[in-house]
């Protein structure tokens, strides 16, 4: 036996919240609004953007940054949702199925009843909070765990939406959500709609997540749920309350996705989506454990990997390798991350 | 290093309910059956196998199915138990080794293995043992990349094998072109996926597919022996139900949880030779078309009583629940043949995930039960 000189490597599991770090002597009371991670990201951002305009000068043209923006939007929308479930120490991924349900069904209604966009957005939020309501529901009353049950609402959802589906498309859909688009009707002095909507939904999350008690309580349930309970957090309210969020930003999504689609609709829509999501979340700096995280380092994320996909394109590589990129893109988002914490645990 | 385990690391699933039968004294018959029931995966799985093939013969027998729910029909359908149980079992090593195991890149592993492959024995020209071994190794190696990542530097599970899962399929798409390898040789593999009869046996046993042989009962064996039998077993157990205490009796965690990672790997590696051989081709993107196989494979895991928090967990729970998934699939495509059947397996495969999950959650506040 050799455990006389063993120690414990001792890591905690769950990092406690970084509500009050000390930041050079000064005492503050919320971290500084742009942490190192997404200082890191968008330095990195920057280069790549540079690199890429040097490399290619189809790359700085409004027909090429206006459809990288729009492209990016529901990413980071779902992002946003995501975000804040991932900081409760959770995660969602039936989102992608979520996206397929209700782009599917308004697809269908704006076929066959023409429906005017207020009401198609209506409907496909409708549809997304209901599903995240399922979601919400299962996870904080069933007390399983996350991945668990989201795995199972994957199926179903999917299920829901082959089923509405019907035979394999819906053809001829109307151009109602051109709104949302990136086409001509989908920008205002050249900027779109979509990426302004989705700019100011997620600064409203990131201004409720660090400077109103009730976002606060989302870190507190990641950090440690018991004693977020014991000091009077509603944890089961909050804990459905992200899901039934992130279900309303996936319906939003969709009409994104829908606008920026063909006339046809086929049955794969969404699928894969969850991971690239999670991937922009994790990209971001959000802790995978909870605890940690910010809706701005999603945004930068998601525009990361959208920055890579296009320029990937751009540069006559094959397409496919994007995705080798974003994944080490995530492990080095990650690996910065650890030797952060155990940088700051050190001093 | 020591070669015994102490008591105090027990791993609770052979343990079983201990601390629940001792409470249970006195109890009713009917009391007595809901506990083991609700306490015991093993138990609720062969209820649940059962209630499906005793239904399904039933609608058989009265003509409700579009084909006969015959042995036959359930021996040829294990064709599609082999993958799952593998990387259902794969599964379980790493959600056993805890701190929030798990592996969602397998089915990446398996379209990059199958690409190599079918290289290596359908290109190169090498003989298939050598093929096979050189699968088993590269998928090894794949799953040392996410071992080491996870288990050496500390990276959360789920990131880094999402991370790996991006590049292996990647890779995998870019290796041949996105062109799938069916040259003659791995197109004459297909006669390993066909249907055999036994020697030994009458004629009236139903035929059962070779590849149940050859990869699924051997594999489902070892990886047995291994947490049943050795002293590895014990220890994955351990380091998943509590990591920390696993250390100070003299446990190497991080190698521990390294070699689940890797077997993990290997055994991906194994199910990318079945996939090339069931399809007679090496195709890119075999094992993430679609929802993927690694959904598929820990959604098996979790209702065969694995539990997600490490330290728990059964090979023939894995099995149970498989032979569970594929016959209820089976006998879902006969009650409703074609489209609508294949989308209500997703509905069934949903409901059974969550039901089980909930029920777990039940149980244990219920019982304080383990698995």
């Amino acid at each position: 036996m050799s455990s006389s000189i063993l120690t414990p490597a001792g890591r905690p599991d769950g990092e406690p919240a970084a509500v009050a770090p000390q930041d050079g002597g000064r005492q503050r009371l919320l971290p500084s609004p742009v942490t190192g991670q997404e200082m890191v990201l968008i330095v990195v951002i920057a280069l790549l953007w540079l690199a890429l305009s040097l490399a290619t000068p189809a790359f700085f043209t409004s027909g090429s940054i206006v459809p990288l923006l729009v492209g990016m939007t529901p990413i980071a929308l779902i992002g946003v949702g995501m975000t804040i479930v991932i900081i409760t120490g959770g995660i969602d991924v039936s989102v992608g199925s979520i996206v397929m349900v209700c782009s599917v069904i308004v697809a269908q209604t704006m076929v066959g009843s023409g429906l005017p966009l207020p009401l198609a957005v209506l409907l496909a939020v409708a549809i997304g909070g209901v599903l995240g309501l399922v979601n919400g529901v299962l996870i904080a009353y069933g007390r399983v765990h996350a991945i668990i049950i989201t795995f199972g609402t994957l199926n179903l959802f999917r299920f829901i939406g082959l089923q509405v589906f019907g035979s394999s498309t819906v053809e001829g859909i109307p151009r109602t959500l051109n709104f949302f688009g990136r086409g001509e009707a989908g920008r205002t002095l050249g900027i779109p709609h979509s990426f302004v909507i989705m700019l100011v939904i997620a600064a409203l999350a990131w201004w409720y997540l660090r400077h109103t008690a009730g976002g606060r309580h989302f870190y507190a349930i990641g950090g440690d749920s018991q004693a977020a309970r014991l000091a009077g957090i509603s944890v089961r309210t909050r804990v459905l309350m992200a899901y039934v969020v992130t279900g309303l930003l996936a319906g939003l999504a969709s009409c994104f996705v829908l606008a920026q689609g063909t006339s046809s609709l086929a049955a794969n829509v969404g699928s894969g989506l969850e991971l690239a999501v999670i991937a922009a979340v994790v990209i971001g700096g959000t802790s995978i454990i909870g605890g940690r995280g910010s809706v701005l380092g999603t945004v930068l994320g998601a525009l990361l990997v959208q920055t890579v996909a296009t320029g990937v394109t751009q540069l006559g590589w094959r397409s496919q390798l994007s995705d080798l990129f974003v994944g080490l893109f995530i492990l080095i988002a990650v690996g910065a991350d650890l030797i952060r914490q155990r940088t700051r645990r050190a001093s | 290093m020591s070669t015994q385990t102490t008591p105090g690391t027990e791993p609770a699933a052979d343990s079983g309910s201990t601390a629940a039968e001792v409470a249970g004294r006195g109890e009713s018959l009917p009391g007595k059956v809901l506990r083991i029931l609700l306490t015991q995966r093993i138990a609720l799985l062969v209820l649940l196998l059962a209630t499906v093939l005793i239904t399904m013969s039933q609608l058989s027998a009265n003509n409700y199915l579009s084909a006969p729910y015959s042995t036959s029909y359930l021996a040829a359908t294990l064709i599609n138990a082999v993958p799952l149980v593998m990387l259902g079992l794969a599964e379980l090593l790493v959600i056993t080794s805890g701190r929030g195991g798990i592996d969602l890149s397998v089915g990446a592993i398996v379209s990059l293995t199958g690409m190599v492959f079918g290289f290596a024995y359908g290109e190169w020209g090498w003989s298939l043992p050598a093929a096979l071994v050189l699968a088993v190794v590269f998928g090894g190696l794949c799953g040392a990349v996410n071992g080491g990542l996870i288990a050496y530097l500390g990276f959360p599970a789920l990131i880094t094998t999402l991370a790996t899962y991006y590049g292996f399929s990647s890779l995998a798409l870019v290796v041949n072109d996105q062109r799938p390898i069916n040259s003659q040789p791995v197109q004459d593999l297909y006669s390993t996926a066909s249907a055999v009869s036994l020697p030994f046996l009458p004629d009236a046993f139903p035929r059962i597919p070779l590849g149940v042989f050859t990869f699924l009962i051997p594999t489902a064996l070892v990886v047995w022996l291994v947490l049943a039998r050795t002293t590895y077993g014990r220890r994955l157990y351990a380091i998943g139900t509590n990591d920390v205490a696993a250390e100070w009796t003299g446990i190497n965690v991080a190698r521990t949880r390294f070699t689940a990672y890797v077997a993990a790997g290997a055994i991906s590696g194994l199910v990318a030779v079945v996939t090339v051989a069931q399809f007679a081709s090496a195709r890119p993107d075999s094992g993430v078309a679609g929802n993927g196989m690694a959904l598929p494979a820990i959604t098996i895991a979790v209702l065969g009583g694995v539990a997600i928090t490490g330290g728990i967990g059964r090979v023939a729970g894995v099995v149970l629940a498989t032979l569970l998934i594929v016959w209820l699939n089976a006998g879902i495509l006969l009650a409703v043949p074609g489209n609508a059947g294949s989308q209500l397996q997703l509905f069934a495969l949903g409901v059974v995930l969550i039901f089980a999950a909930l029920l777990n959650g039940f149980s244990n506040r219920r019982y304080g039960g383990t698995s």
